[in-house]
């Protein structure tokens, strides 16, 4: 029984979702070939929900698949809230252009959206944090450059085995008492600076009944001087207890990392090289 | 013709019933290989869950006494149990009067349903955890291999303690310990020299180390089992062997993982990081050894970061 309810929901979900595509396609067809090189948009992953996540999120940019934007990822989801992905761009920062924006989803999840990244002047083109995985998807990242999007992703399957149990990785009832925590450690080497840092906070999306939303909404990060150097913002699909690892170029001062969340809490952390 | 007649029935009482024709599993033929006299094990194939193999994954394990079968783990479901107590009655008309569990995975005691007649027995800390993750593992047995359980008939065994256990007049001794999975029962038996391992021991197949409670206890307590001078081990995956071969090759996986999880998680690099890594020559043959990787770095990299970068206690 469990095993056709499985089934069930995610074909006619799906169906759902084809059928708003064919709709999308069909009246967004002119519009479309008029603002991109169409042909050369052919989706490698291949999922019914990228016209639709296209348009919403890239817009009339023009739009590349590039093998150049590395997402790692396991093939899996052993623990579906806490699945960990890597982006890699930094083969574009080859090009004086600079990077102005990088926008990451999940196809099929409930709450597409993962983050938007300004890496402003201090950010480089690398990120890495854990995301909740409805269901098996696709995972992208785009990156805008020169007005472009250069496009990459990856698939994973959202299957555990046989003695997995729920929140293995992060059986965390009591958040209340670390709730807000922030902590974070600087790897510094010649090229860059690397922020390793943990936020404590329940990451509460507000889908699940009588559950109300609570989650960060941002990051920023300042120099010494407290100008702000790059922005995150993220979506309740990053997972509770939000993890990062930002790359950032070196600042002799190091850098604050602040975070703010939907209900106004804020937070914030010094790291020094 | 009386004399005749008393060899017929006793012929009738000791001989295996229907010893030639072979027990279908899944539609294959379950066996069983004797290890030492009087004891016998069924190993399951050295793979995960799935509707190729229904749930036989896992290794039993019965010795014959002269009261009644001691049966060691029973498998990933009822209808398993029911196919695994027909192949025992092929060695011997005696009942299977005991049910010991050696933790409370899927693969390890949800056939016991099939031997309602017999005690169940395993730890307090296995019962526990039986009785707090049954319903997530029946979920999953029944999501990978595609068949349906009854989960009524899913039912807890009673509680044993570690020590000397005498079943009617057979001596086993068993060992609380813990490494693979929270709860891990280990038994020695001491007139045959064979030592049942459970899942603290793998071999020839990578360790699953979902509940751990940590991979350097799990090592320490296969250095313990190292003492007790066993003629022969039965894992909870993959073949019999020399107690210290499997003791070597799962502790010294074990060893690796915890060492290169260390390394990455110190430089606050990403359980990505962990993940593209080439499997040591030693390990890489072993079947599942890509996906257990993955499943362990997925479960254990957060821990490591707790501890090596936020001195969080695990």
């Amino acid at each position: 029984m469990a095993l056709s309810t499985q089934a069930f929901i995610p074909y006619r979900l799906a169906m759902t979702y084809v059928a708003l595509t064919c709709l999308l396609v069909t009246s967004l067809a002119p519009m479309a070939h008029a603002a991109s090189a169409s042909s050369a948009e052919q989706d490698p992953l291949n999922s019914f929900m990228w016209p639709v996540h296209r348009e919403r999120f890239l817009g009339d940019s023009p739009v590349v698949f590039d093998e150049r934007v590395i997402v790692n990822a396991p093939g899996f989801a052993e623990d579906s809230g806490q699945v960990p992905i890597e982006l890699d761009a930094s083969a574009l920062e080859v090009s004086d252009e600079p990077i102005t924006n990088i926008v990451a989803w999940v196809d099929l999840n409930p709450i597409p959206q993962l983050f938007s990244y300004s890496p402003m002047s201090h950010g480089l083109a690398k990120l890495s944090l854990n995301i909740r995985l409805e269901q098996a998807s696709a995972v992208r990242v785009a990156v805008k450059q020169g007005g472009t999007w250069y496009v990459g992703g990856t698939y994973i399957e959202a299957e555990g085995g046989g003695c997995t149990t729920p929140g293995i990785a992060t059986a965390d009832n009591d958040w209340e008492n670390t709730f807000g925590e922030l902590q974070g450690r600087l790897f510094a080497n010649d090229a860059e600076q690397r922020l390793r840092v943990r936020l404590s906070h329940p990451m509460d999306s507000g889908l699940i009944p009588s559950q109300p939303a609570f989650y960060v909404q941002s990051f920023e990060l300042l120099d010494q001087q407290g100008q702000q150097v790059a922005t995150l913002d993220i979506e309740a699909s990053v997972s509770a207890n939000p993890t990062l690892g930002l790359h950032m170029r070196p600042s002799p001062g190091g850098y604050v990392i602040g975070a703010k969340d939907n209900n106004g809490n804020r937070f914030a952390i010094g790291l020094q090289p | 013709m009386k004399a005749c007649f008393l060899a017929a029935l006793s012929t009738l009482l000791i001989t295996p019933l229907a010893a030639s024709e072979s027990v279908m599993f899944c539609e294959r033929p379950l066996m069983a290989q004797q290890v030492a006299e009087n004891t016998w094990m069924v190993e399951g194939l050295k793979e995960e869950l799935s509707s190729n193999n229904c749930g036989h994954i896992g290794n039993q394990a019965f010795i014959v006494t002269p009261n009644g079968v001691i049966l060691i783990d029973s498998g990933s479901s009822p209808a398993f149990g029911e196919a695994l107590k027909t192949l025992i009655a092929q060695y011997t008309s005696q009942p299977v009067r005991w049910v010991l569990n050696t933790h409370h995975h899927p693969d390890h005691f949800f056939g016991n349903a099939a031997f309602g007649e017999a005690q169940h027995l395993t730890l307090a800390s296995t019962r526990a955890l039986m009785s707090r993750d049954r319903e997530a593992l029946i979920d999953n047995v029944e999501r990978l291999t595609g068949r349906t359980l009854e989960r009524s008939h899913i039912a807890l065994p009673d509680v044993v303690e570690a020590g000397e256990l005498m079943l009617e007049s057979y001596p086993l001794t068993l060992f609380a310990l813990g490494g693979h999975s929270g709860g891990d029962l280990v038994i020695m038996d001491d007139s045959t020299g064979v030592l049942f391992l459970g899942d603290m021991g793998f071999y020839q197949r990578a360790a699953a180390t979902a509940h751990t409670p940590g991979l350097h206890q799990w090592q320490e307590e296969l250095n313990e089992l190292r003492t007790l001078d066993a003629k022969i081990a039965i894992p909870g995956h993959g073949p019999s062997a020399h107690p210290d071969t499997i003791i070597d090759q799962t502790a010294g996986y074990l060893a690796w993982l915890d060492q290169h999880l260390s390394a990455v998680a110190s430089e606050g690099l990403g359980a990505n990081h962990a993940l593209a890594v080439e499997i040591p020559g030693a390990f890489s043959a072993l079947a599942l050894a890509e996906y257990e990787l993955t499943r362990s770095i997925m479960q254990l990299y957060p821990r490591y970061e707790a501890r090596l970068l936020w001195d969080t206690p695990p």
